[in-house]
């Protein structure tokens, strides 16, 4: 494996924080000041992230936010992404916020390389840095007769180095040659050829093979172990044992699984009451302190007052990152450094676990994140933690891979949930009361938090979220919470509605003056043609409204119901994202987001007794296959002139409730969980 | 054991049980097929055995002695890509891409074997498959406009 490394001859560099908002970033600060873009003195161009390319083409977006605003040619722009060694400490790849706090600050530090450029032209040329235009890496007069001079020319004899200030003039949208239009991701013929290395693929020379023992459930202890049948198996380099921690480190991958199979091994097992079949009762039972997130206005009366009120509990499972890449990770001990080659959406998080667990300093560790098949939230920092050690225990480089089955029992799910919801209407549909419980599997509070907020008018309001306590490892998901608190606000939404005998859009649209969320609204429904819809029995519509990263979507969908048989046949989706970099990328990961919220809605969940998964292999979890594919319409509906916003998670906040609700068109039978087949 | 992969010969010293992936992948370095399943399920370790797609991580390797082994890189001539593969790129198929070479290995076994075909037989021949990132849509346009469709239906029933 070749490592990248710092580029050479550098020229001209632009030094600031790694991330950029115009309001203070509630998702973390602004990061320490590094190196963001530098140009050679070939002209060639380089731009540093801890971002990590895991499908959404976000070295893509950089290069195409790069080349616009530097006027150089796309292929001139080399992206580097998720090497500890060589990038800035940026966070990770989360929240759909690359494009948004990242690709925003690299657009800054290009247009004040394009500044510096134009002034050393202008000293040259001796004429007003005002009467000069860029293109293709040259500079010129504007509208003169001179010659156009390059980039590489300029700076010859140079070396700049240009702090980004406080203020910096980004180009116009007028101005854009490739932001907004759709692009070809420049890494295509790579992925079509096999040639891109994945960790799975991460050969390192000497490198030898590990597989780990795993226990029969969670928490369960080691008490014996006999490794002799292992021992004597040809290949075999080492049997590694440091208190439950076992692997096998072998000359080959098949041997490894052979050895672990041979190790005889007696656990002992502890009780666990928690299922996937009373996963409801015992988060209730779990729930820790609620955070209460809005509290507006007086509840009591508002109910009080109402003409109709509403009730109902709605529950949600976990449910499986599935990505087609399982984890794997290759680590590699020089002395006391030590180098990772993972899968990793945040190299600096994980290198900082290693960290920990390790007793080493951070400089003793580089984490360089290769590009992910596959994520939306898991990748489990584990298996590099399980490399690194049967790794030192060999002295030689080790890789461990987890199989599929290992993927879906030791990596992390997204939190189950449970909802109550109760709502107050006044005669003339409009909501008065809101009164919105939720409780989300896991450790972490602030998961449960994203979508739970209503984006309807309503004044008197009491927004309530808790975490529990939660049998299975709850871990990041596209969107987290917030495609879950969705699927129970817009089932209930649709529920009031036919209460008080209203349509669902117009029952939106009376209590919806979002000034970005009601425009997504009409324009779905209008090029879904709402209006002439013919629901009739197994033929159902259904919308739903959603928010996320920063982001606005609605979605009206149809399906066909016949018994198990359910068909999304056509989803037309309203988003506003602000500036689209490269609508069709952005297209891309919206309809990716529906297929992968069709499987949540239909057919996903994971099922778990006795501390096991117990459908933890593909051909029993049940994900969208290319059969299952609707006809999607995307309207963007964002004002280019307002920054982009998340566009790889949005997409799936509201799919899984416009899906129910149409289910519940076509079959009146009410879907106050998921998924949703198995209730048909 | 002797074996032909991408018309070139190779000698293996490996156990006739072995899965083929494990073979191409760790013995020959062929690492653009990949792992997903382990129990034939996924598609992502298709290979074209004489041309036809063979789920690798559930084939031993004995099954391949004495054929023609064809990999996702051993599909282009040389810098030319493969028609296929042109249009996986001309419609962006693809997010995370680990699964796109078996997808590609399927759809060109199925525009070998049947010219023009429709949207049945195109969805058919890449149900084994899987494709997490939900790419779909623009799989069965690439395929349509590999077969000389016009694909403009965007994923139309």
């Amino acid at each position: 494996m070749t490592e990248p490394r710092m580029q050479e001859n550098v020229a001209l560099s632009v030094v600031g924080t790694p991330r950029w908002t115009p309001e203070p970033d509630p998702r973390g600060g602004p990061g320490d000041p590094a190196t963001l873009l530098t140009i050679d003195k070939n002209g060639g161009v380089t731009a540093f992230s801890g971002k990590v390319e895991y499908g959404q083409g976000i070295r893509n977006g950089f290069a195409m936010e790069i080349a616009d605003e530097l006027d150089v040619p796309i292929d001139s722009v080399n992206i580097i992404l998720g090497d500890t060694a060589l990038v800035p400490h940026d966070r990770g790849t989360t929240g759909s916020a690359s494009t948004r706090t990242v690709g925003i600050q690299l657009r800054r530090a290009a247009a004040i390389a394009r500044g510096a450029l134009i002034d050393l032209a202008a000293t040259r040329l001796e004429v007003e840095a005002g009467s000069l235009a860029t293109r293709d890496g040259q500079v010129m007069i504007a509208d003169g007769e001179s010659d156009a001079v390059s980039y590489a020319n300029l700076l010859s004899g140079h070396t700049l180095s240009l702090a980004i200030p406080e203020v910096v003039e980004t180009k116009r949208v007028e101005d854009f040659h490739l932001m907004g239009r759709p692009a070809r991701r420049i890494d295509a013929v790579s992925r079509v050829t096999g040639s891109t290395k994945y960790a799975q693929d991460v050969v390192v020379p000497g490198m030898l093979y590990g597989k780990i023992l795993r226990p029969p459930s969670y928490g369960a202890k080691l008490q014996q172990l006999d490794t002799a049948r292992a021992d004597r198996v040809a290949g075999v380099v080492s049997v590694v044992r440091d208190g439950d921690f076992v692997g096998v480190v072998a000359e080959r991958e098949d041997i490894a699984e052979y050895a672990i199979e041979a190790l005889r091994a007696r656990w002992e097992e502890i009780q666990h009451a928690a299922s996937d079949l009373n996963l409801a009762a015992v988060l209730k039972e779990k729930a820790g302190e609620f955070v209460t997130l809005r509290d507006e206005g007086s509840l009591d009366s508002a109910f009080d007052s109402a003409e109709r009120a509403f009730e109902n509990s709605y529950f949600v499972p976990y449910v499986s990152n599935a990505q087609m890449e399982p984890s794997a990770s290759v680590a590699r001990w020089d002395g006391d450094h030590l180098t990772i080659w993972c899968a990793n959406r945040g190299p600096f998080t994980e290198r900082d676990g290693l960290v920990e667990a390790l007793g080493v300093d951070p400089e003793q560790v580089r984490v360089i994140s290769m590009d992910v098949g596959g994520s939306f939230g898991t990748k489990t920092a584990t298996v590099s933690h399980e490399a690194a050690r049967l790794a030192k225990s060999v002295g030689a480089p080790v890789r461990v891979a987890y199989d599929r089955e290992e993927e879906f029992a030791w990596s992390t799910v997204r939190p189950a949930a449970t909802f109550d919801i109760k709502s107050g209407v006044a005669a003339d549909g409009t909501i008065v009361a809101w009164d919105y419980t939720a409780i989300h599997a896991g450790e972490n509070a602030f998961r449960g938090q994203r979508g739970a907020d209503t984006p309807y008018d309503v004044g008197n309001v009491r927004i309530k979220v808790a975490a529990a306590d939660s049998p299975l490892q709850a871990g990041s998901y596209r969107s987290l919470g917030g495609a879950t608190n969705h699927f129970a606000r817009e089932v209930h939404m649709d529920e009031i509605a036919r209460g008080i005998g209203l349509d669902p859009l117009e029952f939106r649209l009376a209590n919806l003056s979002h000034p970005r969320l009601r425009p997504a609204l009409t324009a779905a429904a209008e090029a879904f043609g709402w209006e002439s819809r013919a629901s009739r029995p197994g033929i159902g519509y259904g919308v739903a409204v959603g928010y996320d990263a920063g982001s606005f979507t609605a979605q009206c969908v149809e399906v066909s119901v016949e018994n198990q048989d359910v068909q999304v046949k056509r989803v037309v989706v309203g988003f506003d994202c602000g500036l689209v970099v490269n609508p069709d990328g952005a297209r891309n990961q919206i309809e990716g987001s529906i297929i992968m919220g069709m499987g949540t809605a239909l057919w996903e969940a994971v099922e778990f007794d006795g501390g096991r998964v117990l459908n933890g292999k593909l051909s029993r979890y049940h994900v969208p296959r290319i059969a299952d594919t609707p006809e999607i319409e995307v309207v963007f509906t964002g004002d280019p002139e307002t920054l982009s916003s998340g566009a790889g998670e949005p997409g799936i906040v509201p799919i899984a409730a416009a899906i129910a609700n149409a289910v519940r068109d076509a079959t009146g039978k009410a879907i106050d969980e998921l998924p949703i087949v198995p209730q048909l | 054991m002797h074996l032909r992969v991408n018309g070139e010969s190779h000698e293996v010293a490996v156990d006739a049980e072995r899965m083929l992936l494990g073979v191409l992948r760790h013995e020959l370095g062929l690492t653009g097929t990949k792992y997903g399943c382990g129990e034939g399920t996924c598609g992502a370790c298709t290979v074209l055995i004489d041309g036809n797609p063979t789920q690798t991580c559930y084939t031993p390797v004995s099954a391949a002695v004495g054929r023609e082994v064809t990999t996702i890189e051993g599909l282009a001539d040389g810098d030319e890509l493969h028609p296929v593969q042109e249009a996986f790129v001309e419609h962006t198929a693809f997010q995370c891409a680990y699964c796109t070479s078996g997808f590609i290995m399927s759809s060109a076994a199925l525009l070998d074997r049947v010219s023009g075909p429709d949207d049945d037989q195109i969805r058919s021949a890449l149900s084994g498959h899987i494709c997490r990132c939900g790419a779909y849509v623009r799989i069965l346009q690439a395929v349509r406009s590999a077969a000389g469709k016009t694909g403009g239906e965007g994923g139309a029933r």
